[in-house]
């Protein structure tokens, strides 16, 4: 028996206890311990006279170690440890014997309840007698936010935390931010106008002295923890100074004719260029492997014009380094490439595009100014939409997000309405589900103009013939001729996604998006504490969607990481002995939070007591005994079970 | 056989089965007061040795408890308990200790009837067992 005497409080819980055991026996038998100094019972423990009892006990004995023999320490544990800590007694003298749910309340006989708690009450004087103080801890924190993605949720999530002031970077791999929406026309189901809703929040980041908009750039590493990151960005030159307006004098001298990104190849733009009119930054980029004066030094012509001398041949790469106190993934999707399936035609034949190539051709900021037409440069009178084609590409698709890829098709006969009157769409899919009252009221609407719905009954049958005009055929179709095709191929995670979650230890789900912490409590929290998601690198979402994402990851930050304030961190950690530890690293291989990390010149493992939670896998697989999981050490739990099992 | 008292330990994570049998306590669902549970943080805290030393100081059954798949609070680790523990229960015999008296499971929060039945089924699985009686390697060893 241990030498530490200790106070034994039994509560009657009204008598929620003391009518499923014999407690004035049980106190009897407390009393009688030797290990025990006195034995206290009280009616509520947890009320506040209860409260104010317990402190007066405390204080008046100089107990080394409480037992409350009670509720689950799930209920209480928490009241009583504060109120000890109020004292000054450290929280881990603190322990609770679970008599109420885990005894009297699931024990049929009074007798045999009264004996399950000598037990429990027995383990927990044996492991109280072992317990280390327990020391809180607290870290101040950084405040500024590291955005990864420039496009809406990105952009939305970086407005929210600069309008309450925080510092916070947005970090864009094009020379631009904006993203997907910016090449979007018209935003279903309102059909507004997309640049319209993008341009006053660039000129509000543009006026921002709170965001710091770095583009064409990257991210190295992101190594530290939630209120501490430290992360490496690369950026590449643009070879244009920021002294740039984007007036546009050089586009007019340019030689060379670059196959444009921004409108996913169907038009060009010079060697120097902005991604559009008005981008932020305003700053035009030299795309190096086009320009003449890179590839053979024959041309300055756009530093002779330039009326800010703003070109710079000889800006170099820059390598920079932020602290940030959490990070927003905002990386957007990609859409998948149709041609791995010959029977759709996408590259071998005229006319076939994806949505986002529509998208393209039916903007007005789009390669042909938004007139619809086909490569001969007719306007095409009968256009085919087909929905579903996630079925037939094997691995790539997406099946949840086929509502989603509805709504958005069905834009195409409202953009082909206003644009070319008359003109007929035909939408084939396998089942239109919409996703809710607003897609389907949109739907209704739609149907009523010339748009018609064709139901096939298999889509892995829809094939795709060159006739005078592409003839389409599937099963429970008749072959209808038309001039267009719109393949609806949907979303998948922006290309390094994996790379990404690589670099910042996080997992991916099934479809390669960043698992959420939780699918439905926390979807825009990642794995990791302080790393957060948005927009579609959760998954696949509508712009709505997006930006609520954005919100929500904004709006957790805010609660968190608020200046001066201190974040508490988890206490009960696990430590490694470095004189015990052989560096064998089977606790690296177990954390589920990347918490232990190999010293190299040690030679021996150490936990970041900052990222661990606490959660002892590390300690249970260390094969030397080196590690141990504080207030759950392995000395404590052989004294729980010896205490259960034995007088 | 019949007053025989089964003495079974079971070592349960805080946030799902400890949780779970607390549901059972809340809806007052009565099962054999044999199973006596000790508290850990996750149940990937659960050394081996652990169990062993539970059979060791006269435990006649063990129990490892925690989150079902994909439900762990710290992600993985009653993934780690179950292949740590799937190897454990083949050496069990090794030492002379049926496989049937060492139980890998899940109960939710919410599963207070799942913590009773199984409580319940684990007594019954150990009452017609008997009493532990240790062979071979570990016996010379408590000798």
């Amino acid at each position: 028996m241990s030498e530490k005497k200790s106070i034994v409080f039994l509560c009657n819980c009204g008598n929620n206890i003391s009518d499923f055991m014999e407690l004035d026996a049980l106190s009897q038998w407390a009393a009688n311990r030797e290990d025990v100094l006195l034995v206290e019972r009280h009616n509520l423990l947890c009320s506040p006279d209860g409260r104010k009892h317990f402190q007066e006990v405390l204080q008046e004995h100089d107990a080394e170690r409480v037992i409350i023999g009670a509720c689950s320490p799930k209920m209480h544990e928490k009241t009583f440890q504060t109120l000890a800590e109020e004292l000054g007694i450290n929280i881990s003298t603190i322990h609770m014997a679970n008599i109420r749910e885990q005894c009297g309340w699931v024990t049929a006989d009074k007798k045999d309840a009264t004996e399950k708690a000598k037990e429990l009450i027995r383990g927990a004087i044996q492991r109280s007698g072992l317990a280390e103080d327990l020391e809180r801890r607290t870290m101040e924190v950084n405040t500024d936010v590291l955005i990864i993605g420039g496009g809406i949720a990105g952009i939305e999530t970086a407005l929210c935390l600069a309008r309450a002031g925080r510092k916070t970077y947005i970090v864009e791999r094009d020379i631009a931010i904006g993203g997907f929406i910016i090449k979007t026309e018209e935003v279903a189901p309102n059909m507004e106008c997309s640049p319209c809703v993008l341009a006053p929040r660039l000129s509000e980041i543009n006026d921002s002295k709170n965001i710091e908009v770095i583009t064409n750039a990257e991210v190295k590493s992101v190594i530290g923890f939630f209120g501490n990151f430290t992360a490496a960005i690369h950026q590449k030159a643009r070879a244009v100074e920021d002294s740039c307006i984007g007036c546009e004098a050089c586009f007019e001298v340019c030689p060379v004719d670059v196959e444009s990104r921004f409108h996913h190849g169907l038009g060009t733009h010079k060697a120097i260029h902005t991604l559009f009119p008005g981008s932020v930054p305003a700053a035009a980029a030299i795309d190096k492997n086009r320009c003449r004066h890179y590839t053979d030094g024959s041309c300055i012509a756009c530093a002779e014009i330039c009326p800010f001398g703003s070109v710079n041949f000889e800006q170099k790469d820059r390598e920079r380094e932020i602290q940030v106190g959490s990070v927003v993934i905002a990386t957007g999707f990609d859409v998948i490439d149709p041609s791995s399936n010959p029977n759709l035609g996408y590259k071998t034949m005229e006319d076939v595009y994806t949505l986002s190539e529509f998208e393209r051709i039916a903007s007005s900021n789009g390669p042909y100014g938004g007139d619809i037409r086909m490569k001969n440069g007719r306007s095409p009178d009968r256009i085919a939409v087909i929905h579903c084609t996630d079925v037939m590409f094997e691995k790539n698709g997406s099946p949840s997000c086929t509502p989603l890829m509805n709504m958005i098709a069905l834009k195409v006969g409202e953009y082909v309405h206003k644009k070319i009157p008359g003109a007929e769409v035909f939408n084939v899919h396998a089942g239109m589900v919409m996703a809710g009252p607003k897609e389907t009221a949109y739907l209704n609407k739609i149907r009523d103009k010339h748009t018609r719905l064709i139901e096939c009954t298999d889509m892995t049958t829809v094939t795709l013939k060159q006739d005078d005009r592409i003839v389409m055929q599937g099963a429970g179709l008749e072959p209808i001729e038309v001039d267009m095709v719109v393949l609806a191929t949907s979303m998948k995670p922006s290309e390094g996604t994996a790379a990404l979650a690589e670099l910042l230890h996080l997992e991916l789900d099934e479809n390669g998006y960043i698992l959420p912490d939780h699918e439905l409590l926390h979807q825009t929290g990642s794995s990791l504490d302080g790393i957060y998601i948005a927009g579609c690198a959760v998954g696949p979402c509508n712009m709505g969607t997006a930006v609520t994402r954005g919100h929500a990851a904004a709006g957790d930050i805010l609660s968190k990481l608020v200046p001066g304030r201190h974040i508490e961190l988890e206490i009960m950690t696990s430590v490694i002995d470095e004189k015990v530890c052989i560096g064998c690293k089977m606790c690296i291989s177990v954390c589920p939070y990347k918490a232990v990390n190999y010293d190299e010149q040690k030679h021996i493992c150490q936990v970041n007591e900052v990222i661990c939670r606490g959660c002892g896998t590390c300690t249970a697989t260390c094969p030397s005994g080196a590690s141990k999981a504080r207030h759950f050490t392995d000395d404590q739990i052989y004294a729980e079970i010896g205490g259960i099992l034995h007088e | 056989m019949s007053d025989y008292k089964p003495k079974i330990i079971a070592f349960v994570c805080n946030w799902c089965s400890y949780a779970g049998a607390d549901k059972a306590g809340g809806k007052k669902l009565v099962y054999a007061p044999n199973v006596k549970l000790i508290r850990v943080m996750c149940s990937g805290r659960v050394d081996p040795q652990f169990a062993m030393e539970a059979f060791r100081k006269g435990a006649d059954g063990v129990m490892v408890l925690g989150c079902h798949p994909g439900d762990c609070h710290y992600r993985s680790g009653n993934i780690k308990a179950f292949n740590r523990f799937s190897i454990f229960q083949r050496m069990l015999a090794q030492f002379g200790i049926e496989k049937e008296r060492f139980k890998l499971d899940w109960v939710g929060a919410g599963e207070g009837e799942r913590f009773q039945i199984t409580a319940n089924e684990m007594t019954e699985t150990i009452k017609r067992l008997g009493p532990l009686s240790i062979r071979g390697f570990v016996e010379s060893e408590v000798a």
